[in-house]
């Protein structure tokens, strides 16, 4: 018999928000919970395929090491970068204190 | 026939010969944005005094005779995802709301410099995650061919803009499936590039080892001629190859005979409507009719591909969106006592349920523990797909599929079960990760509803690919096949 899996727990779906630095309610924890085990269970599939003498893939690329001349070229100016910014202050992004 | 309902290459003649203005052709398309945008809702922002003013430029230059290119002077529509300079570009999220690029794509550069004609940003699922527009930030977009139903996604605004004729074409891009899926369900032409094949630079990026821009049309012609433009090495895209383009309409007409074309029996999965596989069988004949020789392959990994792809995309993008922190671009929350809670709150009011949902699953897939069971164990399986591809590819020049295994579905349908949802990509999946392209194509109609023949060819291919798309156009002569709203105003 195979092991049954563990299932994600409500635990899990919190640390996981926490480490995305995505704010959850109690509520959407549980939902959400139940919609990843279900995803999960859903692709347990790729578990099956025999991957033991297979590399990975990162990605599909031919090339390797794309290197360019080390010289300086015009770039977005200070003003166009922050033309987005929520806050700022002069030429620079304002942000909160990162301790109370 | 009304200019908004012409092909690329028949305005680009008329343009030639002087017998039509790009304004004229820009204000007919726009006029038809006015007439049936409400019911489509395709865009997010219609650009019209850009148009109009890029419409007159391209006049000018055709008068002088000067430059003049396939897309000088034709009305295109971007997928929201791909940024143009102080035009507001939000990847279809509420994140991104009011975000105004300091850049243009390179795609959207390269149009520039032919002298298309922007026509605006079309609605998408947020951050290209989707398969039916329903995850739009903003609101889902109706398929014109029944307004009940979802135009599929994620480059759903596109699709139904080309379909309708609010666009003469447009650019999507396509991760698992978002350009030729939407283009299976409102019959057009819809083709994803090999990786590389086109630049991502300006690309809102949702998973960065598979997102391609590509051309969405009503014409095999048109599709070639959008690839011609955008495809190519870009200095500013390291991924993007330099590999040279090669001329594709002088391939295009070269048919199929001798051809030949291989039909994954994987690929007619359980499912699958009668109608769509009867649909399917019957282009398989007609290019066999055609001269092409048919023969059955296996693509054995085939039912791996969308358990790898819901980890590699999801962990991909659960990365690339760690940028939307509310600090330097788009939404910031307001009340937060910190740094860190003004990041959580807001990620939680900026992003919408199914972008949260990849997040959670991809950082899940990617955190300690669980690393090699999930992300490394998909990246192996796909190195198999990969395999499984080079293999086929031995012995055949194409392989023939369908591209989605049903018609387009009626809105509501399937939100509330995103393993529902996901399965809509079943058969565009491969493509993404085995580094091939696809092009879909109509081949048919269910009931009213548009379906879609796949043809997938060997990366770097694409003349192979549109060579077989063009032949079976010719035989079947899908042109017929136009949406009601498009009909309406004949």
């Amino acid at each position: 018999m195979p092991e049954p899996e563990s299932e994600l727990s409500s635990r899990e779906v919190e640390h996981v928000a926490r480490l995305a630095r995505l704010g959850i309610t109690p509520d959407e924890v549980v939902r959400y919970r139940d919609q990843l085990r279900n995803i999960l269970t859903a692709i347990d599939a790729l578990k099956r395929a025999d991957t033991s003498t297979v590399p990975a893939t990162a990605h599909p690329l031919e090339e390797r090491n794309v290197m360019r001349d080390d010289r300086t070229e015009p770039c977005l100016p200070a003003e166009a970068a922050l033309q987005n910014a929520p806050s700022r202050e002069g030429p620079y992004f304002k942000v909160k204190a990162i301790q109370e | 026939m009304k200019l908004f309902q012409r092909t690329i290459r028949d305005l680009h003649q008329m343009l030639l010969d002087r017998e039509i203005s790009s304004v004229e052709v820009t204000e007919s398309v726009l006029g038809q944005i006015d007439a049936v945008g409400e019911k489509t809702k395709a865009y997010l922002l219609v650009t019209r005094e850009l148009a109009l003013r890029q419409a007159k430029a391209a006049d000018d230059r055709l008068r002088a005779k000067r430059d003049v290119k396939p897309l000088t002077g034709i009305p295109i529509a971007l997928k929201d995802v791909l940024c143009v300079k102080d035009v507001v570009s939000t990847a279809g999220s509420k994140i991104l709301k009011g975000f105004t690029p300091p850049y243009s794509a390179t795609v959207v550069d390269r149009l520039e410099s032919e002298g298309a004609v922007f026509l605006g940003k079309t609605n998408c699922d947020e951050f290209a995650m989707g398969s039916s527009n329903e995850n739009s930030g903003y609101w889902p977009v109706h398929n014109p061919w029944d307004l009940d139903r979802v135009p599929g996604g994620s480059s759903g605004g596109s699709a139904a803009a080309v379909a309708s004729g609010e666009a003469i074409a447009a650019l999507g891009s396509d991760t698992g499936g978002s350009i030729r899926q939407p283009a299976a369900l409102t019959g057009t032409v819809g083709m994803k590039p090999t990786y590389g094949r086109v630049s991502r630079y300006g690309l809102i990026a949702f998973a960065s080892s598979l997102d391609q821009i590509g051309p969405m049309t009503r014409d095999v012609v048109d599709a070639a001629l959008l690839l011609q433009a955008i495809a190519g090495h870009d200095p500013r895209d390291s991924t993007s190859s330099q590999k040279p383009v090669p001329d594709y309409l002088s391939t295009l007409e070269r048919g199929v005979k001798g051809m030949r074309l291989g039909v994954p029996r994987e690929y007619f999965v359980a499912g699958m409507e009668p109608a769509v596989e009867q649909a399917i069988n019957d282009a398989i004949k007609l290019l066999e009719q055609q001269g092409a020789l048919i023969e059955e392959v296996s693509l054995p990994h085939s039912d791996v591909a969308l358990p790898a792809y819901y980890i590699i995309a999801p962990a991909e993008a659960s990365s690339n969106l760690a940028r939307y922190d509310g600090v330097r671009y788009g939404y910031q929350a307001e009340g937060a006592k910190n740094l860190i809670e003004e990041y959580m709150l807001t990620r939680q009011q900026g992003f919408g349920a199914e972008v949260k949902r990849r997040i959670m699953l991809g950082t899940y897939a990617l955190s300690s523990g669980y690393y090699d069971a999930y992300y490394l164990q998909a990246q192996k399986v796909r190195t198999l797909i990969i395999e499984d591809f080079k293999r086929a590819f031995e012995k055949v020049d194409a392989l023939l599929g369908a591209t989605s295994p049903t018609v387009a579905f009626p809105l509501g349908a399937k939100t509330q079960d995103p393993v529902a949802m996901y399965l809509n990509d079943i058969i565009t999946i491969p493509a993404n990760l085995g580094n091939v392209c696809g092009i879909s194509v109509p081949c048919g109609l269910a009931d009213g509803l548009p379906i879609g023949l796949q043809i997938i060819a060997p990366g770097f291919r694409e003349e192979t690919m549109l060579q077989v798309a063009f032949a079976f156009k010719a035989a079947a002569d899908f042109r017929k096949l136009q949406s009601p709203l498009m009909k309406a105003a004949a």
